[in-house]
């Protein structure tokens, strides 16, 4: 609360400087919007980025960290690569964010968006999720193991997952059956148009299991549940419902997979303007209504700063391409 | 007697006064929403998570699901007045409420619209409290097959929408499923008929077309005609009442529609849009004078409004005991409740039942507001027709436009609608039917989603089609919907 109300006292310092007509220069660094600032979620109401942007915006404004109004917009269209390509025309904007995660490198590596994160402003990784694999109830399968020896036996057995191949799930599938010593382009993996689609058929004994994102599947498990999960590509098992469920390493299977997301900006935004969100995210995160709604969400935090964020970046980068050319998808 | 225990306790809940207010809240802004084209549920729902994160579980899905059957409600309204529909779920409503309307029977039309959306309403809701649990079964029992087939009978209705060319309607409907391939294919991510343009990536909005080809095409074509100050005077918005006989005939649409559209809800993936459809065509069928279907006959508006409503209620199945959403709509609900700490699925029943019986009883009570709001407003809003012509079209050009461009903020997009409405006068120029190419639209997409996911599944066996009990029976019905009408023709060319 400390930091809040001298954030308040320099709003209100700061006018009054420019009047008595002290230097600025001390002020120069210490950047503050001067109007509202488009919150860009690339995609529909109702998604992983949209409910991001939603909940950032709304505890910003609940907390009173931010000194502007953040404004959520949706900008839906190929996958993000429409936001994407609206954003990188705004060179140097410092009102203007939007909220990211792996598609951001997915998509450019399928050809299917000009712009990738290079292109833009990394501002700070915020939270994560992981990737979960999921079976019937009575599904005879008990670990990852007895699962992945079934697909080698009758490699025709389907994995639904809820996007395109060589988008997130098929990634998160391809990479374990690997670290598992098989052949990664050998999994059937069948796109749905969700992950509470693949989840129903799932639950109709449509399919063998289903691979989604551990937030989206905790609803479906526990008591009474129809699903029931072998593992979790976290590095350490998850809390809140989660707890029972192993993870890869547990079961000898050397494999972790992040579904990371953060915020990014336009490009060459000026380095002022990134401190300054760099700090308020960080603020954010340690307020009770981010932690309350963080909880709900059964988000984790993974705060990483500009920095931390765009190395970690290009990490991700090499390591999907390499998986995205051993399944054959990766565009030339 | 359990339900009716249950039900006791959701009115205990649903009839606080702050509840009531919710749905009242709900249901009005969910009208207006509604008959607003472009202004959806989804987009409605989505910027209302914020207002009810702080509400009592109960109550803020209360309020939400009032908008979103409100909406549903609502939108027939612009559908009849201005051939524009409000949400993609009244689109079959303009088939025959637009003629009816045009006929000065405008006021009939939404009295037909208001009392069928409020009976399907009410009829699903009950469906929804005595056989909730027991369909969480039905509703995952439908795989890719069973979609594949489903939407095979589906598009059988080509035959019964296409008046009075068989060809034209083929050609119009196969129109309608190449446009539902533009974008990124799921299957294989491939691009297709995008040309290069990231903004056709996500292919096109379902309204887009709808609006163009039938809002749009139809200002044209008053234009085209010299301003249309020959047709007949407009300004008779007709009585409100229905003749004992009138009745009569929508009775049975009404009730069978109603069923239809609730099953077709619980189906996750079909929903309101669907189920109107497969109402207003089976309704054609079974009619004696299914012939002047699309000239403005009550049946043809009784029967897809009731349909929409019940899928919309249908649609809370899925999500409520399974917990997964089963359209747009309810994925922005299903994010909605898992942001008031409430996890929808097998458990919610017994772990939340405030909120499970709060809402079923808060849709009987918002079913009730609706039509008590509705029908008084009919007069009024039925006025805009007494307009001059000139800016009655004016009128429908702006709203198309706003709709559109309210949607996704995009110009690219209202070059689409253009493109459209001049591609539905075409269509209206040289005698093609609009209806095959919107249903094929529809349908198209999970069609062929469904039929390469089977496929993929089985390993290219077709087999799988044939060798699911749900997926033959649904292919039959196709066949035999398909060749009996035409075997009847046949015989009638013969005699």
């Amino acid at each position: 609360m400390k930091t809040l109300s001298l954030k308040r006292l320099s709003v209100l310092a700061l006018p009054l400087a420019a009047l008595s007509g002290l230097g600025t220069a001390a002020h120069a660094q210490e950047w503050t919007p001067t109007r509202s600032i488009e919150f860009i979620a690339p995609a529909n109401p109702g998604g992983g980025w949209d409910t991001l942007v939603r909940t950032v915006s709304r505890v910003l404004q609940e907390e009173n960290l931010a000194e502007q109004n953040f404004a959520a917009i949706n900008v839906p269209g190929g996958g993000g690569a429409v936001a994407w390509a609206q954003v990188a025309r705004d060179s140097g904007n410092p009102h203007k964010l939007f909220a990211t995660s792996p598609p951001i490198i997915l998509v450019p590596l399928a050809g299917a968006s000009r712009y990738d994160h290079s292109d833009f402003t990394p501002v700070a990784r915020l939270i994560t999720d992981y990737s979960i694999v999921l079976v019937a109830a009575d599904s005879e399968y008990q670990s990852i193991n007895d699962l992945f020896d079934a697909l080698k036996e009758n490699p025709r057995l389907s994995i639904g997952g809820g996007s395109a191949p060589g988008s997130m799930d098929h990634i998160a599938i391809a990479g374990v059956a690997a670290a598992a010593g098989m052949d990664a382009a050998s999994v059937n993996y069948v796109p749905f148009s969700g992950g509470g689609d693949a989840m129903t058929n799932l639950m109709g004994g449509h399919i063998e299991a289903v691979v989604t994102g551990a937030g989206e599947a905790v609803g479906q498990l526990g008591e009474g549940s129809q699903l029931r999960a072998l593992g979790v590509s976290s590095p350490e098992r998850l809390g809140g419902g989660l707890e029972d469920v192993p993870t890869y390493q547990e079961q000898g299977v050397d494999y972790t997979f992040d579904i990371w997301r953060g915020v990014m900006g336009a490009p060459d935004m000026p380095e002022e303007a990134v401190a300054y969100y760099e700090e308020l995210f960080a603020e954010m995160l340690e307020t009770d209504g981010w932690e309350r709604a963080r909880d709900q969400l059964g988000w984790i935090d993974a705060y990483q700063n500009s920095e931390e964020f765009g190395a970690f970046l290009d990490e991700q980068q090499e390591q999907f391409s390499g998986v995205l050319r051993e399944l054959g998808l990766i565009a030339q | 007697m359990d339900a009716l225990n249950n039900l006791m306790y959701g009115f205990g809940i649903a009839l606080e006064p702050i509840n009531i207010a919710y749905v009242f809240a709900g249901v009005f802004a969910g009208t207006i929403i509604g008959m607003l084209p472009g202004l959806g549920p989804i987009s409605a729902l989505a910027l209302m998570i914020p207002i009810t994160f702080a509400m009592e579980p109960s109550s803020g899905l209360i309020l939400m699901a009032g908008v979103y059957y409100g909406a549903i409600f609502g939108g027939s309204t612009s559908s009849i007045l201005l051939n524009a529909p409000g949400v993609a779920g009244t689109v079959a409503t303009s088939f025959d409420g637009y003629p009816m309307a045009k006929k000065g029977m405008a006021g009939k039309a939404l009295a037909i619209a208001a009392y069928a959306s409020f009976i399907g309403g009410t009829v699903s809701v009950v469906f929804l409290m005595l056989v909730a649990p027991l369909l969480s079964k039905v509703a995952v029992s439908f795989g890719p097959p069973e979609y594949f087939a489903l939407m095979v009978l589906g598009l059988t209705a080509v035959v019964s929408l296409s008046d009075k060319s068989l060809v034209k309607g083929l050609i119009a409907a196969v129109v309608g499923i190449m446009i539902s391939i533009v974008g990124i294919d799921l299957q294989t991510g491939t691009e297709r008929y995008t040309f290069g343009s990231i903004q056709l990536l996500d292919g096109i909005d379902f309204l887009v077309v709808a609006l163009g080809i039938f809002a749009l095409a139809e200002v044209f074509y008053m234009l085209l005609r010299g301003g249309g100050g020959k047709e007949a005077p407009r300004n008779a918005i007709g009585s409100l009442k229905l003749s004992r006989s009138e009745v009569k005939e929508i009775a049975g649409p009404i009730s069978r529609s109603s069923v239809l559209g609730f099953f077709t809800g619980v189906l996750p993936g079909a929903g309101a849009t669907i189920g109107s459809f497969l109402g207003y065509s089976m309704e054609k069928r079974l009619a004696k004078d299914g012939d002047t279907f699309g000239q403005g006959n009550i049946k043809g508006v009784a029967a897809p409004e009731s349909a929409n409503n019940a899928a919309c209620t249908g649609s809370f199945v899925p999500l409520l005991t399974l917990g997964v959403p089963g359209s747009g709509t309810t994925a922005v609900l299903l994010g909605a409740l898992l942001v008031m700490g409430v996890n929808p699925g097998p458990m919610m029943l017994e772990q939340r039942p405030d909120v499970f019986w709060g809402v079923i009883a808060s849709m009987y009570i918002g079913n009730i507001f609706l039509l008590v709001l509705n029908l008084p407003l009919i007069p009024l809003i039925a006025k805009i027709l007494d307009m001059p012509k000139p800016l009655l079209l004016s009128l429908i050009l702006i709203f198309c436009m706003i709709g559109v461009y309210g949607m996704s903020f995009s110009v690219f997009d209202l070059l689409l609608l253009l493109g459209f409405g001049l591609l539905g006068l075409g269509m209206r120029l040289f005698g093609f039917p609009a209806a095959p190419l919107i249903l094929a639209l529809i349908l198209g997409n999970i069609m062929e989603e469904s039929m390469r996911r089977a496929l993929q599944i089985s390993g290219g066996d077709w087999s799988i089609f044939i060798d699911k009990p749900i997926s033959l029976a649904l292919l039959v019905l196709a066949v035999l919907s398909l060749g009996l009408p035409l075997l009847k023709k046949r015989r009638k060319r013969a005699v």
